[in-house]
Formats: structure tokens, sequence, C-alpha cells
């Protein structure tokens, strides 16, 4: 049973300190949504307030049509994984996942039947009897979200839950959090720093920065089309080239860019005579040996400053004037161009764009 | 020199001496004095100890002396939960000056503290003014000499106490896992009592132990505030010792005290690691099964399941309108118990300033004749430099002792570390009275008694424990890569020593050099039974003051003594403070 969040308006204050601004969002049942942004930007106190442990200054929540501010944390019936896990140290993990049903006061067999179907889901069937320092980080991870899970909660939030986990469980919890979310057909708020973790699992992602949602989208969208620089530089790598709008041709613009080279960009609301910058990502840089006459559009010339070597592709910075662009090039038996080469860099138009 | 050093025997053999024969030699062999001598050495006659157990006064005494334990062990433990639990939530700043109110009564003189109830619970103490200005009664009622004094006093020396020791095991919970009982669907009395609560329990029993065992070896407030129906197990050693001149039923008396406290530490064990008690920083995150306590606790809590469920809902519904973020109610109670805690302080100092030559509260006028006549006292300067000097040369022999100790059982391997780690602790385990008497015996043997040095050593004794404690945590927090850093980089192992190990171990240092000095400055049993014909020290002074008249300089004299110890601690906390800024900043550059 999953079911919608709306967060209407909400501001939140420390004394002076104005931490979440105007945050409006709504998610719908079943939606899995990740509150992505650098630390401190407000996205664990807005989910911090979602929970239940700090209050609103002013706007409301709602789960389903219920308004829940004024609910208390144990009221709201929402479950969640801490990020350090906060398993229950002196409980064994069944009585650790059965603590939601025994607070609630569920019938004994009723309690070991779910406990058991958690446990079976997080496939930690055979820890019942342990306790929580006896397992490893990966292990208690998933105990911590049986135990989030166990009462059928109407929604999840889940703090940074891969943040300790070494590189190679974190691939793997990840699959295993959206098995079990697509199994369960919970509502998931999910936050993270981590802009892979938002880009692999999530439905849509709310980026956050300074207490404002700056851009809710899912992963395609938000990755090809950022609306500003912010979320343009903090998901992915980009490169970011001051310009200016020439003409409007065919909701294209024509463009100079970095003041020297003519280009097409796509356009984000700006007219004839607007500053701005041109975004396009490096892997839609292609990059060859100097040609004798630049092309068209979208080219500049320029030398290769650092050529690093990364397996599936490689990294180049290229010198363009005052400008360094970053290249990625696929490793598929492509010339290879070593530092000092003099190089043209091109890309299309339809996968640039310009932002304020 | 150098080459010597590198053997790891030699050098565990020159840090661990000093500890060990300050141990075995004034320790363990004085105590064997005591025990042989409770049954007449070979002759083997045990009557001391059937006398002990004969007599109905003895066994009514050592009924007395459990019940007072017990009473003043669990209302410090209930007093002083709620506030160690406001400790665990606040922010450094408040933190500080929360604990400075409680770190000056605990150390103030246990003296000055039950003078301070004898002023306030006397027959024109301020509750008896107060009562009869109300007109609640028209005559004084007897308050001092009562029971409820003894409770009452020894409450207010030991609450302290229980609030340092439940906050330090308390202060290692994650809040986290209190949030994540709430929002999991448990109600605020739900998840205090089945989650907050019992990951307590092991710091609330081990302060119950250390309470528990100091109390039933209390000697001071018994003896000030109780009558003699009060009498406690301590005073009747005393008394044996030194009025009664009766050695070997004093003897019988101390090994049965000390046998309860033994018996009390060993079913302690049964529950928790024995070094908790003293020094809760020691105890790493253990990966063993959980003892017999969280075995037992599981059982009690499957029986009493069906009233801990209506206890909840009950709980709940009273305490659901007072549920509130701020926490408001806690802080009027934290603040209440600081009152309660600092007002006798408080009484004394007002009290120095009194113009009337009785102890009378409130005083009828102002006046700085006692602050005069204090500083015409020459007998009061005399005990006050020599308690200075002893606590000095205590406080600098036994942190060296104590410091080469803890770099002992902390850094080096052998078998049996955490028993050795206990005896090193056993000081603080005996009560104190048994300690001084077998002293007193040992010394007298060896002709030291009444000497200087006899009594550095007597002090050295009870303040090396302490050392030990504070220097242990610190070492183990030690970043283990900075001595090989410094080898690496050119230092010899005594440079390294004087210009990377003690700088850093500086705030520990100072810290454990206080708590030595306070513990000498503060002590006077020991000083009792060893001083001899030297000058009495500033508490023997007070004591024999006290039992001769009891006038405001005492409160000037207490006045002064409680300003200085402020002084120091509040110094100290600041070099602390100071030190760690910096070390903090220097990581965070």
């Amino acid at each position: 049973m999953s079911t919608s969040l709306e967060m209407k308006n909400i501001q939140k204050f420390y004394g002076p300190l104005h931490v979440v601004k105007d945050f409006d969002l709504h998610i719908q049942p079943g939606e899995f949504v990740t509150f992505l942004g650098p630390s401190g930007s407000g996205k664990t106190t807005a989910l911090k307030m979602i929970a239940g442990f700090e209050t609103p200054t002013s706007g409301d929540i709602f789960l389903g049509k219920q308004s829940i501010v004024d609910l208390p944390a144990y009221e709201r019936g929402i479950g969640m994984v801490f990020q350090n896990y906060a398993l229950f140290p002196h409980m064994t993990v069944a009585e650790n996942v059965a603590f939601p049903l025994t607070v609630r006061k569920a019938p004994r067999q009723e309690t070991r039947e779910k406990v058991d179907r958690a446990l079976q889901l997080v496939k930690m069937e055979q820890y019942g009897g342990r306790y929580p320092n006896q397992l490893s980080g990966g292990q208690q991870q998933r105990i911590a979200l049986a135990r989030a899970i166990v009462f059928n909660p109407s929604i999840l939030l889940m703090d940074e839950p891969l943040g300790a986990l070494d590189r190679h469980l974190r691939e793997h919890m990840k699959i295993e959090i959206m098995r079990i979310q697509k199994e369960l057909n919970v509502t998931v708020v999910f936050v993270t720093h981590d802009q892979d973790e938002a880009l692999t699992m999530s439905d849509r992602i709310a980026v956050i920065n300074e207490g404002r949602v700056v851009q809710v989208d899912d992963s395609k969208s938000l990755y090809g089309k950022p609306k500003n620089r912010f979320v343009a530089s903090f998901v992915g790598e980009s490169n970011m080239l001051p310009c200016q709008v020439e003409r409007v041709e065919n909701g294209a613009g024509n463009v100079t860019v970095a003041g020297i080279a003519p280009g097409v960009a796509q356009l984000t609301g700006q007219s004839g005579g607007d500053r701005g910058w041109l975004f396009v990502r490096p892997e839609h840089i292609d990059i060859g040996l100097r040609r004798p006459s630049p092309g068209p559009v979208n080219a500049l010339d320029g030398v290769v400053e650092n050529a690093l070597f990364l397996g599936e592709m490689t990294r180049y910075l290229v010198r363009c004037g005052d400008e360094t662009i970053t290249v990625k090039q696929q490793n598929r038996g492509l010339g290879h161009f070593p530092g000092g080469t003099q190089v043209t860099v091109s890309w299309k138009p339809q996968d640039c764009t310009i932002l304020n | 020199m150098n080459n010597l050093l590198e053997n790891p025997w030699i050098r565990g053999a020159i840090v661990s001496a000093p500890l060990l024969i300050l141990l075995v030699g004034f320790l363990a062999v004085p105590l064997s004095y005591i025990v042989w001598g409770s049954f007449e050495g070979s002759k083997f006659n045990f009557s001391h100890y059937a006398r002990v157990f004969a007599s109905e006064t003895n066994l009514n005494i050592l009924r007395y002396t459990l019940r007072t334990g017990l009473i003043v062990t669990l209302v410090s433990l209930a007093a002083g939960y709620p506030v160690a639990y406001l400790l665990t939530k606040l922010k450094s700043r408040a933190l500080s000056v929360v604990s400075v109110f409680l770190l000056i009564p605990l150390f103030t003189a246990f003296l000055i503290r039950t003078y301070a109830w004898m002023v306030i619970l006397g027959r024109e103490g301020i509750i008896n003014n107060a009562l009869i200005w109300l007109g609640i009664t028209k005559e004084p009622l007897t308050l001092l000499n009562t029971t409820f004094a003894v409770v009452l006093g020894m409450s207010h020396v030991f609450i302290p106490t229980a609030i340092f020791t439940m906050y330090s095991a308390m202060v290692r919970i994650d809040h986290d896992v209190a949030r994540a009982a709430q929002i999991l669907g448990a109600k605020p009395v739900q998840a205090f009592l089945r989650v907050y609560f019992p990951l307590t329990l092991p710091g609330v029993f081990s302060a119950g132990i250390l309470i528990f065992i100091s109390a039933i070896g209390f000697y001071i407030t018994p003896a000030l505030l109780g009558g003699p129906s009060d009498t406690m197990i301590s005073q009747l050693i005393v008394a044996q010792m030194t009025t009664l001149l009766n050695f070997e039923h004093g003897y019988a008396s101390s090994i049965v005290l000390l046998l309860v406290t033994i018996a009390v530490l060993f079913i302690a064990s049964l529950f928790i690691p024995l070094e908790m008690i003293w020094s809760s920083s020691t105890v790493a995150a253990s990966d063993e099964k959980p003892r017999l306590a969280a075995r037992l606790f599981k059982k009690v809590k499957r029986a009493v399941d069906p009233v801990l469920s209506v206890t909840e809902t009950t709980v709940h519904a009273a305490t659901r309108p007072l549920l509130t973020r701020s926490a408001a109610w806690l802080w009027a109670y934290t603040i209440v118990v600081l009152v309660f805690l600092t007002a006798p302080l408080i009484v004394v100092v007002i009290l120095s300033f009194s113009s009337s030559p009785f102890v009378v509260f409130p005083p009828p006028g102002l006046s700085l004749q006692w602050w005069e006549k204090l500083a015409n006292a020459t007998d009061w300067h005399r005990s006050f430099f020599f308690s200075v000097q002893l606590g000095i040369a205590a406080a600098c022999v036994a942190t060296i002792i104590g410091t080469m100790g803890a770099f002992w059982l902390v850094r080096t391997r052998f078998p049996f570390k955490k028993m050795l780690f206990l005896f090193a602790l056993s000081p603080l385990m005996v009560p104190v009275v048994i300690i001084a008497t077998s002293l007193y015996v040992f010394e007298a043997r060896l002709h030291i008694l009444g000497t200087f040095g006899g009594l550095v050593m007597g002090h050295v004794l009870l303040a090396v424990p302490y050392v030990i404690v504070v220097m242990a945590a610190a070492l183990r927090n030690f970043d283990p890569s900075l001595e090989p850093a410094a080898a690496v980089h050119g230092a010899r192992p005594l440079q390294t020593l004087r210009l990377v190990t003690l700088p850093i171990l500086k705030p520990a240092l100072l810290t454990a050099g206080l708590l030595a000095f306070l513990t000498s400055f503060d002590e006077l049993l020991v000083g009792l039974f060893l001083l001899g014909r030297q000058t009495p020290t500033l508490p023997v002074k007070f004591w024999g003051d006290i039992a001769y008249q009891i006038d405001p300089l005492l409160s000037t004299a207490s006045t002064l003594i409680v300003v200085l110890v402020t002084a120091s601690i509040i110094t100290v906390q600041f070099i602390r403070d100071r030190h760690n800024t910096r070390i903090s900043q220097r990581i965070a550059e």
C-alpha cells in the first residue's frame, strides 16, 4: 500500500538562518524520489521534517490526504533507514525487525510471520538470532531496511543509507533496494549527495541547493536538460563556455562562443543580445586533428594540455584561448592525441544549451 | 642506555616497578597484616569474628550500614539519571557551564559539604527558621542527628558521582537509536523503556555499584549528621582502633566490611566488566555475547511484559501533554538538582560574612569579622600550608607513578592485563577506613608513622588510581602512528617522549595531577591515622574544630577552600578546552 506525499510551501528557520525555502514537491504513490544536493543544502532537514524530528516553520506536509505536521513521529507510520543504521544493539536481529510490530502490540504469531517475510526479502533469514555488532556493515544495512519495511509503512525514508559501505557493496545494495522497492511498490524518499546513486535509482530527482528545490526531473532530463548552471555542474561533468546570443532563429540561437567562434545552440528563454553560458557535456564533444579551416559552427581550435587514459575512455583537457574544455572519448580504436597536439573540438547544435 | 631501553622486558620492569611496589608494599602487605592480625596470626583465634556476629549491636550496625548504602544509592541514581540524560543532549558550551556546577560540589571536600548540612539542618538552621517563620511549626524540629540527615548528606555527596558515571556511559549511546524507535512507531515512553533505558542499564548499574561500595565504607557524613542509632561500620572500626583500642576486634570488623565489598564487586562482575565502574572509556565495544545481565534482563522483560504494556499506556496518556520538543521540564528538573547541589555551598559562603558570633542563618548582619579572624589565625595558616605542601608532594609522586603505570598497562601486552588493571584500581575498591587502619598498623611497624613521607605515601596510594584512570584513557586515544613518525624522523625514544608524547598528553597530565592534589587535599581518615605529631592537615584541623564547636570561622575557611578549588577546576577546564580547540583547528586546517 503506497501513499502520495505532498510538501506545500515549506519554510524552515533556525533562528535567523533560513535553511529550507519555498519547498514544494508532490511525490506520487510508489514513486522513488531522491533529494540530491551538496552537504548543508537542507536536504536532510527536509527529510527530518517528513519524519517528524523537525517542525516546519510554516507550510504543510500531506501523507495521502492527511496533514502530518502536527503528528508526532511515532504516529506517522513512516519507515526510515538511518545513515548509521541505528540498530538497537541490545536486541537480536529478529527483535530489531520485530520492534515496530512489538510497539504496536501486534499478535505474536503475526509478528513472527512478518519478521520472517521481511528477513527473507533482504535475504537475511538465517541471521535472526545474531546481535547487530556481530554483523558486517552491509548486513546491518539489510536489517535496517527490513526493520523499516516490516510494518508496511506507507512511505519509506532513507538518509544516505549507502554512505558507510564500500564501493562494491554499494553497487550491490543499490540494485537490492530497487528490487525491494519494486516488489513492495512502496513510496521512497532517498537522500544522498552522490549523483551516481541518484541517477541510477530514482524515478525522479529533486536537486536541492541552499535550501531550495532547484529542479525536479527524471534522471535523463536532469542530465540532458539541466535548468541552470548549478544543476549542470552538480549532476555529471560539464563544460560551461561564456557566450552571447546574437539572433534567435527557428527557436535555436545563433551565438558567439568565448568571444571568437560562431555557434548554434538551444535556448532556455533567452533573446537576442543576452549573455549566458553554453553548456555541453564532455562526451558530446568530438575531438580531431586540427583542420585547416574549422567547421562553420560549434567548433574551436585548441591544444591538448593533458590526456588521461581511464580504461574505457580517454579524458582530454583542451586549451582553447582562455577556456579549458573537457572532452571524453570512448577508446574504440580511434586516434589518440598526446599532450601538445593541435586539435579541433566540435559538437552538435542539439547537444548544447544556453543557460543563464 | 638506549640499547637497554629497547629490551621490552627491561623497559616493562622499569616502568611498572614503582606502581607494583606501591600496590604491594602499601596495600597488599598492610592488608595481609590486618587479616593475619584478625585471627591473632598463628593462633588462629577466630573469636573476634564470632564477637562481631554475636553482638546484636554490631549486627544492627552492619544491617544499618547496608540499608543506608542501598537507600543512598537508589536516591542518587534516581536523582541523577535525568540530569545525566540532559547532559548527553547539550552542546559543548552549555555542557561546560552545567558541568562546572556539578564539578564544584564534586570536588568540594566531604567535610565542608557535611558541615554545610549541619548548618542547614541545625536547630537554628535555615529549614527550622523557615518553618517557624512560616508558622508551620512552633518548636524547631530535630533534623540533625537523624537517619534522614545521613541519607540527605550522603546523597548530596554521591549525586554528582552518579551523574558523571552514568553520563560517561550514556554519552556513547547514539540518539538516533531513540529517534529510530519513534519513527518506527514507538511512543516516547516505549522508546525510552524498550530502547534507551535498557542501553543505559550498564552505566546505571556501574554507578550504583560505585556509590554502594563507597557509601558502606563512608565515615564523615554519618559521624557528623547521624545520631547514636545511625552508627555505620566504619565508625565502629575507627572507635575500636582509636578509643577502645581493641585492635583485633577492629581488624575483624574491617575484614567483614572488606568481604562485603568484595562480594558486591564479585556479583557486579557477573553483569558488567568491573573496570567499567571506574573508567568507562576503557571498555571497548565488545563482540562477546551479552553478559548474564542482558540474559537475565530478557527473562525479566518477558515476565513483566504485560505490566510494561499497561505502564506504557498509562504513562503515555499521562505525559502526552507534557511532551514538548524543548524538554523544558527536564531543564527545570536539572536546575532543581543543581540548586540542591550548590545551595549548601552558597549558605556556607554567606555565613562566612556573618556578623553573629553563632551559626545562625540567615545571618543578622554582614561583617568581615570572621575573615579578619581567619587572617590572624596562625593555626589555620599552618594547616593550610602543610596541606598544600602535602598535596603537591602527593600529586607529584602519584602522577609520576600513575603515569608510568598507565603506560605499562596500556602499551605492553601480557596475560592477565585486565586483572592487573583492576589491581591498580584496588585502592578505590577497598574502603578508605580499612586503608587508613592497615597503613596505621603497618607504618607503626616500619617506624615511619607520623613522618611526612609516611603521610605522603598514604595519600599517593589513594590518588594513584585516579591518575591511572585518566592517563589510561588518554593513552588509549593517543594516535599510535605519532611515535613511529617521530622515530622515523630521527628522534630517540626519550626525545620522542619529551617532544611528542608528553606534550600531547599535557591536558590529561594536568587533570590527573589536579585530581591527585584534590584527593590529598580533601582526605581526612588517612590523615587522621597517619598524622602523628605533625601539623594537622586542613581536613584534620577542620574535623577537630567541628567536633569542638561550630562557629562561622569554619564557614570562612570553607569558603576560601571552595574558591580555591573552583578556581583550579575552571583553570584546568579552560586549559583543556584551549588545547582541544587548538588541536581540532589544526585538523580542520
